[in-house]
């Protein structure tokens, strides 16, 4: 987060304007390229050839920058034109990207976890614009379901991640149990027994704080039959939803999670898990790559229990997106770039550094190799997606993070009623 | 010939507080999607948007108790610290070396060394308390309700003391001795002496800081931003983080709210301080 001083010469007006505005001198990106960003994408320097802009996310500290770089250069020896790479830091980007387009200076591909708002204000290219047909036949279809706003595909997409259940085998051990729990009924019955172990250990790690309650709600609202949206309307406050947050919330009562989960954020909860406190958490690769490394905690992935007895359990997937801005000039350099970010080596390797999952068919084929990424990899195809093709979603999902964790010391009801009641608004 | 001189600083005036104002007050009138694009006026939506919040009043409150709690502790605990420096006693050098650190140190860092010391499972705070066996559960200092803005309160005032205990020394040093000798020479006690000399003395003093320190108190983001981070909602918020809330984090997700936000926010500490001002001075006609 940028460094705003409350000491000293910052005139009150600067002050309050540079947090409005987000002045970009509070928390410049990372990132290669000329800082200025100025000039504007299309611009051509010799004739030709041409200079676009990209703005992405920083995944991690080690990989991104340096996969980027070396695309950069991939990118000039094949085609001739510059990419400029600007890296920003997932606490920024929201703040950064709005400032661009407020400026109305966006850059011509920008890598974020929404894009519907975006297609919506008429900003982005199209795959029909941009996307080679080959390119496009190997995207996984439930990505090309999600990246698409009303029958068109905006938002393509970059990696991809699935949940699942960890659990801590040295507890579980200590506590007898055999195996991961299939059912709610018998994750109760599990986190209770570790959770009775006394000696500082919690069942199960719950984060419903603001960094990303919407997830850890999804998965356990996907395996009691329940959606955000079903046929094209809003059932955030569903019978099953209710049932599915006050299953959670009774969690809390029963002393089977942390302290205060309605104010725990995801990387507290891992954070707990990788400490070895924690029998169970909803996690994903990158957890596991940093368990792995650490190898501290002795853990086994299951697929997630399911409310029902016998039903099939369902993963909850999210994929980011990288997105074409319509500029003037930029249409031809922007389609070499997504030929050459979906080419297998570029598209997988990313990912493989980064610890995610693929979003192609060709890229499950070359994971597949993978043991530990098995459990992930078979329900990739299925997996459950927010509804991100609906850019209303972009304004639910920030209700829900602000708002679901309050159902823990409150009424999941009312607080599902009033989401339900905003989204049916427009967010 | 005198605007040439005065060009440079004219200009970065124009620059630094004349066009983001400006350009604060288009915002606000403006609609702007939640992506950012500006799509026409909104005439005085924003304002009404913002008065309209249900957690304006919540916020309102927060900012009140933020702002004079940590101005009224930080005035009380530096007018001693201050006293404390200006006497002569061996290592005084590291003494005030040490109180300037909080003020060198950048406030996220802060911010985030002390959300750690207050963390329930890892925090050093609570793992002392337990020691000592003053608490028998750790305590939840960023997650209960009661001891959320006491934290950070508590921590807003570590880093506004070093500045405002230098304003006071060097007021202290500005008062001349000869005064408290006669003082002396007639008797004078020295709760007498502090109440009746260095007060008074030091009044142009403890009004900079505090002027200056509701200021930067009212407009200090990191601290709250930092420590709140877990909490969902508006709960614990003022109006800075408030504002900054409503453009990038909230449901709203709207710049032109949050640059309306942000010009009550100018008007709000503007007004308070000129009310605190004008008591100050109220207060002086009459002794």
């Amino acid at each position: 987060m940028s460094s705003k001083r409350h000491l000293p010469a910052t005139g009150l007006l600067a002050g309050t304007t540079a947090v409005v505005l987000g002045l970009a001198a509070c928390s410049g990106g990372t990132g290669a390229g000329s800082a200025g960003g100025g000039g504007g994408g299309g611009s051509s320097a010799t004739k030709g050839a041409t200079t676009i802009k990209l703005v992405a996310a920083e995944y991690s500290k080690n990989h991104t920058k340096a996969f980027w770089d070396q695309f950069a250069q991939a990118y000039k020896s094949k085609t001739g034109n510059t990419l400029q790479v600007q890296i920003v830091s997932w606490d920024d980007i929201d703040q950064q990207s709005s400032t661009m387009v407020q400026n109305n200076n966006p850059p011509d591909i920008l890598n974020l976890n929404a894009y519907a708002s975006y297609a919506k204000d008429g900003l982005l290219y199209s795959a029909d614009e941009v996307l080679s047909d080959t390119v496009k036949s190997d995207l996984l279809d439930a990505f090309v379901k999600s990246g698409s706003y009303q029958g068109k595909m905006y938002g393509m997409p970059d990696l991809s991640s699935a949940r699942a259940m960890f659990y801590n085998k040295t507890l579980f051990q200590k506590a007898g149990i055999s195996a991961p729990p299939k059912t709610w009924a018998e994750f109760q019955a599990d986190a209770t027994k570790i959770a009775g172990l006394g000696n500082g250990a919690i069942g199960y790690g719950l984060p419903l704080g603001p960094e990303e309650s919407q997830g850890e709600f999804s998965i356990w609202m996907f395996n009691n039959g329940g959606d955000w949206k079903k046929d094209g309307k809003w059932t955030i406050n569903s019978p099953e939803n209710v049932e599915t947050l006050t299953f959670l919330k009774s969690l809390a009562t029963k002393k089977l999670t942390q302290n205060n989960p309605g104010k725990t954020n995801r990387q507290d909860a891992f954070d707990l898990f990788a400490s070895g406190k924690v029998g169970m958490v909803v996690g994903f690769s990158p957890l596991a790559g940093k368990l792995d490394a650490d190898k501290k905690v002795q853990y086994g992935v299951a697929p997630m229990p399911t409310k029902a007895d016998g039903g099939t359990p369902q993963t909850f997937g999210v994929t980011d997106y990288l997105m074409a801005f319509k500029k003037k000039g930029n249409q031809d350099a922007v389609k070499a770039f997504y030929d050459l970010y979906y080419q297998k080596d570029q598209v997988n390797s990313f990912i493989k550094a980064e610890g995610f999952l693929p979003v192609t068919k060709s890229g499950i084929q070359e994971f597949s190799g993978d043991p530990k990424l098995k459990t992930y990899l078979e329900t990739l195809p299925n997996a459950h997606l927010t509804p991100t093709d609906d850019p209303t979603w972009d304004k639910v999902k920030l209700a829900v993070q602000q708002n679901l964790g309050t159902a823990i010391t409150g009424d999941p009801k009312a607080v599902l009623d009033k989401l339900q009641k905003s989204a049916e608004a427009g967010g | 010939m005198a605007l040439l001189w005065l060009a440079p600083a004219l200009l970065l005036i124009l620059g630094v507080v004349v066009w983001p104002a400006v350009e604060l007050v288009r915002a606000s009138l403006a609609r702007f999607s939640i992506t950012g694009l500006n799509k026409g006026s909104a005439g005085l939506d924003n304002y009404r948007n913002v008065l309209a919040n249900e957690s304006l009043g919540t916020v309102l409150a927060n900012t009140v108790v933020w702002v004079v709690a940590v101005v009224a502790l930080t005035i009380l605990i530096s007018l001693g610290l201050a006293q404390f420096l200006t006497k002569d006693f061996w290592g005084r050098r590291f003494v005030r070396w040490a109180v300037i650190v909080p003020w060198a140190a950048s406030l996220v860092i802060t911010a985030r060394l002390f959300s750690l010391i207050y963390s329930y499972y890892y925090g050093t705070l609570n793992a002392v308390l337990l020691k000592l066996h003053l608490v028998h559960t750790p305590v939840d200092f960023l997650g209960n309700d009661r001891w959320i803005m006491p934290s950070m309160v508590a921590v807003g005032v570590f880093v506004s003391i070093p500045f405002t205990a230098y304003v006071f020394v060097a007021g202290l040093n500005a008062i001349p001795t000869d005064v408290y000798e006669a003082a002396r020479i007639d008797g004078a006690s020295p709760w007498k002496i502090w109440r009746l000399i260095t007060l008074p003395l030091l009044r142009p003093a403890i009004l900079v800081a505090t002027v200056l320190n509701m200021i930067y108190v009212f407009n200090s983001f990191p601290i709250i931003y930092t420590l709140n981070e877990s909490n969902p909602g508006f709960a614990h918020d003022t109006t800075i983080t408030f504002m900054y809330k409503l453009a990038f984090k909230s449901a709203e997700k709207d710049v032109g709210q949050s640059a309306a936000a942000g010009l009550f926010n100018v008007c709000l500490i503007l007004v308070a301080v000129l009310v605190y001002l004008r008591v100050s001075r109220w207060r002086e006609e009459e002794s």
